[in-house]
């Protein structure tokens, strides 16, 4: 008997995703998250399993846990009390930021307010120059005046980032140094040890992230471990990371950073593992909850990655699964603006009170409520008997908004659903056209509550292949970090020409990182299996002012090899721009290596094959399109493997239902996943 | 389907997803920093008529969301699919606004009929001409501002017209740049209208039609709700950049802003004449031209965030532009720096405002943000050239909050270049960068503070440009009782003992060791300092952005030992001061505007509107020395000193 378990804690519920080794079984369940007592959820879940399915706690070999943890403490403002030192005469560093203020037009606009105050930022005498000289050392006085002086303010931590640490490191560790001496209490943050990378405001904003946040994530994971091991756990813990990997919890202490976009990650990393086993090599994955709806692009199985992911007010300079909110959700609330358009959004129930069909304080009318009223959703209990669908509900709150446009509740309904998803076909449009991909080549892979309720209508206005709903749509970022390897990144900045000469600086930084590389993944994760490592390059022409991400081969660093190099990077650029200039001088500024070490993946076990055609439990008239259609409701459990539905149809389930619209068709694959697809005509 | 106040906001949201498509599309695409960094492009879906009804909701130059392609479109007699037509020509329509900005527009059919267009445009980094980057103060005619290029077809039913590009290819000092930049137009323009097409064929081709006119309509009448609720009434509100060209006099531009109703007229007569340097706009007179509507857009904006932004936001509002002067100039006038004096109109927009909604318009944010380039060599030799990035001022205070520090207000869309790519680029050293403490002008609510950049130069013959300063004369002005701001400084070697104080310059020669310093223009405040809580002084003074003398002596607010001296603070702020005015001005421009005052302003627009349009410039020079040759204590009435000094000037030069 052994399991692996994956967990995700989001804001409303607790994802459990339950992988039996010796049968190769999935199981899922969900609970109420408890923000008011983190890990409350975590025993409730597992005195659940143990019930439900004989769980032996004792047997658990494996376990991974996505949070929200260090998001939320950013968005809710509620981190460390930080001091920063900075080089003198650059202390405003967070202030300026890049300058750009949030609304163009909008003569009353500031950018937010920093995450460390301005009287917490203190200038150290030092000096790094871009060459990596050391220009001026930094000295005890001067900085045993800075720690009195953030002491004096109260500060729990300190944040180090000093002009070109980048390059050259050796200031912040002296001052590190200094301070562990002077102040063995406060813990440091040191930007060139956080994420070295040029650019100081990004790098700065990379640090203090990690700071502002450390106590808070550390204290969470210290309880989380607490109630597991008094549940009887005896394996080691691991986290979900922001780059769809996993680590061990001790790192993920220290290194916060890290582990800030866990939970969206690992729902990415999911959808990429369970599409790639379906065979879906090109997908959008759509993941719409209560409160947000987000798009990433998922090609082979992979994510894209990105750097400048946004937390709250700020962005995060480390890699990162890409991830882009296109919407708010099914809480965004609908509402006659005064000159009588109807509109959705921005405002949001959230959760909290929520829709007015759930029945929990809600009034005004959301995208969820304008779905109920379509009669869209609710025809069946949701099997883990969170909320009650009330039709009635719904259809008061827009009654008063069909009577100030006059027009039918049902109208005003569809209306509703059509604006709220032009407005993802907006943000979703802009994305194609960022990473430059056609969608009539991809498949829209829905998940999350209320990913399958809607991804119909998106996919049918933006021509796309199809949609995929998989078997378990709930918990597809507990399974994300269930399967998510052992993954981590490591990064110098090299700031060099790409031609022979200025590679050869290249080969002592590059053998440092795998050193470094390969002790992570040994010695300090325990990995004994096989290691994957990718070798990237920042690199650009020179005069431009932004890098792209070239894969590279190990190979031509140990050689030398400039020409491969630059090659590559044409190559790159070409792809993703459309052009490239092969004799244009290249430069490197960054080189990176990533390593994994592959986990053992659950099996998608087939479903039966169907022997008869899929019986409706009911029919209803629900709404397409302004007009009442007479639909059938099947539940997803009488289902099987080859069952071919046309809509419109609606597909029930414990954990989503799925609106099938007038037009298209439901196919059945042999691993049970829901495959909709335009009707040819 | 037919499109009413039910589905109106889905057409909306499918037209602004197009025109995001089109911007990222050439983001992505398009070779040169102006795009990638700085963002100084457009995109718009216009109708057939020219009307922009689709704008990207968070990328480009904020000045064109209202623009009229019409005088481009009309050009040409017939549009067949697959045409693409170009320009950069100021004086061909007046849509290009100087020479770096590339403008295309290409139709959009629908089973053959015309449906719309999409456009857009690109500051190319230079267009050869006189001077790298083409752009420059002392430029006098249109000539010397690089290549010009008709409105032509730069694609017909598909085929490139090869002539075009190579003879752009001969004329530029980028080549390789700009090409790449057009075909990034090409492809934005491509994807533009295959988004196009498909929301024509969603909707069918009466019914977009017909919901475009909506979508129109719908901005129209939101900006009508809007001024519905300014006071009727004339406002006029008149400013000043430095120097109408290098070592010039002040250039005035000046607005009389009629509120009737929901509908605005913006006359900008009394503006300076068309000028011998670059600072003229070329708008033809049209009176809902971009570059004398950008202050209106954002003042709408700022009173309703709600607002779209498109031709029909404007349609409530007409400019009156008279001809041969600086909002409306004739060719071959130079336009290139036109941002400066476009940044003027805007103050004045805003200024205007501001006496019909003191309760709701901020103090002036000051405009002239130094773009700061550097020419110099790298050790080996290698020639460098950089832009090092904009230092300015701060937003103006606002009737609700703080400027923005560092930029804000009109001019806060540019992004900062960080130090560490600059070090990295260009052989110089940065000494400081930030936010220069008392630059924000006192207020209830103070303006944002400047920016400082300060760097040492380590190569002979380098060359640093401030292009775009302003402001360091006449200083910023607050508002309801907010203090004006300060001037901008630009200073050699500081500190030391050749230390030089550059002025109005805006290129200085350097050698190694030389150090630059940079502080931009101070943002102005709102309402009476000492009404502005203690504790928000405080704050201030701990952050650094206040010293604690001007703590004491303009807020009224004693600190001691880090904290409020509430007795002593108390006494200070009891003390009578001057009632204040709606607006506070600098000491330079009251001194100013003691001779030149808004009688004698009057009379040298009307005696200069009487002349040849290439007579004015000079002419305005001739009588700027001749009053500054009255006598201090004259007592003539102004209008005979004027009428004197016109007729000496007649007879003088026979008009």
């Amino acid at each position: 008997m052994s399991y692996r378990i994956g967990v995700d804690v989001g804001g409303s519920f607790t994802d459990f995703a339950v992988f039996d080794e010796t049968n190769g079984r999935l199981a899922t369940l969900k609970v109420f998250s408890r923000p008011d007592e983190p890990g409350a959820e975590i025993t409730a879940g597992l005195t659940a399993l143990k019930g439900r399915d004989g769980l032996d706690p004792a047997a658990v070999s494996y376990f991974t846990h996505g949070t929200t943890v260090g998001v939320n403490t950013v968005i809710q403002r509620n981190g460390h009390d930080l001091a920063l030192f900075t080089t003198r005469n650059f202390e405003d560093v967070l202030r300026i930021a890049r300058l750009k203020i949030p609304q163009i037009h909008n003569l009353y606009s500031v950018r937010p307010e920093p995450l460390i105050p301005r009287d917490r930022v203190f200038g150290i005498t030092e000096r790094t120059l871009a060459t990596g000289e050391v220009l001026v050392t930094p000295e005890r006085e001067d900085v045993g005046a800075a720690v009195d002086a953030a002491r004096l303010a109260g500060c729990k931590g300190i944040v180090l980032a000093f002009l070109n640490a980048y390059r050259n490191p050796e200031n912040e560790r002296a001052v590190k140094a200094m301070i562990g001496k002077i102040a063995p209490e406060l813990p440091v943050f040191s930007s060139a040890e956080t994420w070295p990378i040029i650019r100081e405001h990004e790098r700065t904003i990379t640090a203090v992230i990690s700071g502002y946040v450390q106590p808070r994530v550390s204290r969470y994971l210290d309880r989380f471990e607490t109630v597991l091991r008094q549940e009887g756990l005896a394996c080691p813990l691991l986290i979900t990371k922001s780059n769809g990997g996993v680590m061990g919890i001790d790192q993920a202490r220290n290194d916060c950073v890290q582990m800030i976009l866990s939970g969206t990650a690992s729902g990415v990393i999911g959808a990429g593992y369970l599409a790639r086993a379906s065979g879906f090599d090109r997908i959008l994955s759509l993941d719409i909850g209560g409160t947000s709806a987000d798009v990433a692009v998922i090609i082979d199985g992979q994510p894209q990655y990105g750097v400048g992911e946004l937390i709250g007010d700020f962005q995060i300079h480390i890699p990162s699964v890409s991830v882009s909110s296109v919407g708010q959700g099914g809480g965004s609330i609908a509402w006659v603006d005064p000159l009588g358009m109807l509109q959705v959004g921005p405002d949001s129930a959230g959760s909290t009170p929520g829709p007015a069909c759930y029945g929990r304080g809600g009034t005004r009318a959301t995208v969820t409520d304008a779905v109920v009223a379509c009669n869209l959703v609710g025809h069946m209990p949701l099997g883990y008997g969170a909320v009650e669908v009330d039709h009635a509900a719904a259809r008061a709150a827009i009654a008063p908004l069909a009577e100030a446009l006059g027009s039918s509740v049902e109208a005003v309904a569809g209306d509703i659903i059509n604006i709220s998803v032009s407005g993802m076909y907006a943000e979703v449009s802009g994305l194609i056209s960022r990473f430059g991909i056609d969608p009539r080549d991809f498949h829209l892979f829905a998940f999350g509550g209320a990913g399958a309720m809607l991804a119909s209508f998106l996919a049918r206005e933006l021509d796309m292949k199809g949609v995929v709903v998989p078997p378990t749509p709930g918990v597809v970022s507990a399974l994300g970090g269930l399967i998510a390897d052992l993954k981590n990144d490591f990064i110098r900045t090299v700031y060099c020409d790409v031609t022979a000469e200025g590679l050869a600086a290249v080969a002592s930084p590059y053998a440092a990182l795998g050193a470094q590389a390969e002790d992570w993944l040994r010695n300090r994760q325990g990995f004994k299996g096989d290691a994957r490592v990718k070798v990237l390059a920042d690199m650009r022409y020179q005069g431009q002012s932004y890098e792209i991400e070239v894969p590279l081969e190990g190979a031509w660093l140990d050689a030398g090899d400039g020409a491969a190099v630059a090659d590559a990077f044409h190559a790159e650029h070409a792809r993703l721009f459309g052009h490239s200039s092969p004799t244009a001088p290249v430069q490197m500024v960054n080189l990176r290596l990533t390593i994994s070490g592959a986990t053992p993946k659950p099996a998608l076990l087939p479903l039966a094959p169907a022997e008869a055609p899929a019986t409706p439990r009911l029919e209803v008239d629900a709404w397409f399109d302004g007009r009442a259609t007479t639909t059938p409701v099947y539940h997803r459990v009488d289902l099987r493997a080859g069952h071919r539905l046309d809509g419109p149809a609606i597909v029930a389930q414990d954990d989503t239902t799925t609106v099938v619209p007038p037009g298209f068709v439901v196919h059945v694959d042999t691993l049970g996943n829901l495959v909709i697809t335009r009707r040819e005509a | 389907m037919a499109i009413d106040r039910r589905n109106l906001k889905v057409l909306a949201n499918f037209c602004a997803a197009a025109a995001d498509a089109m911007a990222f599309t050439l983001m992505r695409t398009a070779h040169s920093a102006f795009v990638k960094e700085t963002e100084d492009f457009s995109c718009q879906v216009v109708t057939r008529e020219g009307l922009a009804f689709a704008s990207p909701r968070q990328f480009g130059a904020p000045w064109y969301s209202g623009i009229d392609y019409a005088p481009l479109i009309e050009m040409f007699n017939d549009y067949a699919e697959g045409d693409i037509c170009i320009t950069n020509d100021p004086y061909s329509g007046f849509v290009a606004t100087h020479s770096p900005d590339i403008h295309i527009w290409k139709p959009v059919f629908h089973e053959g009929n015309l449906a719309c267009f999409v456009v857009g445009h690109i500051h190319n980094t230079d267009v050869g001409g006189a001077v790298p980057a083409s752009l420059s103060r002392s430029l006098t005619e249109i000539e010397q501002e690089g290549l010009r290029i008709p409105p032509v077809k730069l694609v017909q039913q598909g085929v490139l017209n090869q002539f075009v590009l190579s003879m752009m290819a001969a004329n530029v000092r980028l080549p390789e740049q700009n090409i790449g930049d057009l075909h990034a137009q090409i492809a934005s323009v491509n994807i533009g209208e295959r988004k196009l097409k498909e929301i024509i064929a969603r909707f069918g081709y009466e019914d977009f039609i017909d919901g475009v006119g909506q979508i129109l309509d719908y901005a129209e009448a939101q900006t009508r709700a809007i001024l519905a609720r300014v006071p009727d009434g004339e406002y006029f509100f008149a400013d000043y950049a430095d120097e109408d060209s290098v070592g010039g006099k002040p250039c005035r531009v000046a607005l009389t802003l009629r509120v009737n109703g929901d509908e605005v007229e913006l006359d900008y007569t009394g503006s300076d004449p068309q000028l011998g340097s670059s600072l003229n706009m070329p708008t033809g007179g049209r009176k809902r031209h971009p570059l004398v509507m950008v202050g209106l857009t954002y003042v709408l904006y700022t009173l309703d965030n709600s607002l779209l932004l498109n031709a029909g936001t404007l349609r409530p509002a007409r400019a009156v532009l008279p001809e041969g002067t600086i909002v409306n100039c004739e060719r071959p006038a130079a336009v290139g720096m036109r941002s400066l004096t476009c940044a003027m109109t805007q103050i004045v927009t805003v200024g205007a405002f501001a006496q019909a909604l003191p309760e709701l318009m901020p103090a002036a944010s000051p405009g002239g943000n130094a773009i700061m380039n550097v020419k110099t060599s790298a050790r080996n030799g290698r020639p460098v050239m950089a832009s090092i990035g904009p230092v300015g001022g701060g937003g103006g205070g606002t009737p609700i909050c703080d400027g923005s520090d560092g930029a804000g207000g009109a001019t806060g869309f540019l992004r900062n270049t960080p130090i560490e790519i600059s070090e990295a680029e260009v052989p110089i050293r940065f000494l400081r960068y930030g936010l220069q403490p008392d630059t924000g002008a006192p207020g209830r609510y103070r303006g944002g503070l400047s920016a400082i950049m300060e760097f040492e130069v380590s190569a002979p013959e380098t060359v640093v440009t401030a292009r775009n300063r302003n402001r360091s004369i006449m200083p910023s002005w607050g508002l309801k009782g907010g203090h004006a701001g300060v001037v901008s400084r630009f200073i050699r070697n500081p500190g030391r003992s050749d230390e030089t104080d550059l002025g109005n310059t805006d290129v200085v020669r350097c050698n190694p060791r030389d150090v630059i310093r940079v502080i931009g223009p101070g943002a102005g405040g709102y309402g009476d300092p000492f009404e502005r809580p203690a504790s928000a002084v405080l704050r201030d003074v701990r952050r650094g952005a206040v010293s604690l003398e001007r703590a004491r002596h303009d807020y009224g607010v004693a600190i001691v030992a880090d904290e409020v001296d509430t007795d002593a603070t108390a006494a200070l702020r009891a003390e009578a001061r001057p009632k204040s005015r709606i607006f506070t001005y600098g000491a330079e421009r009251i001194a100013f505007e003691t001779v030149w005052t808004q009688e004698r302003y009057d009379l040298l627009t009307r005696f200069l509107a009487d002349v040849p349009v290439g007579w004015r410039f000079f002419l305005k020079h001739r009588i700027f020395e001749a009053v500054a040759f009255l006598p201090a204590e004259d007592e003539t009435p102004i209008d005979q000193q004027m009428g004197a000094i016109f007729r000496e000037m007649r007879e003088r030069y026979g008009l």
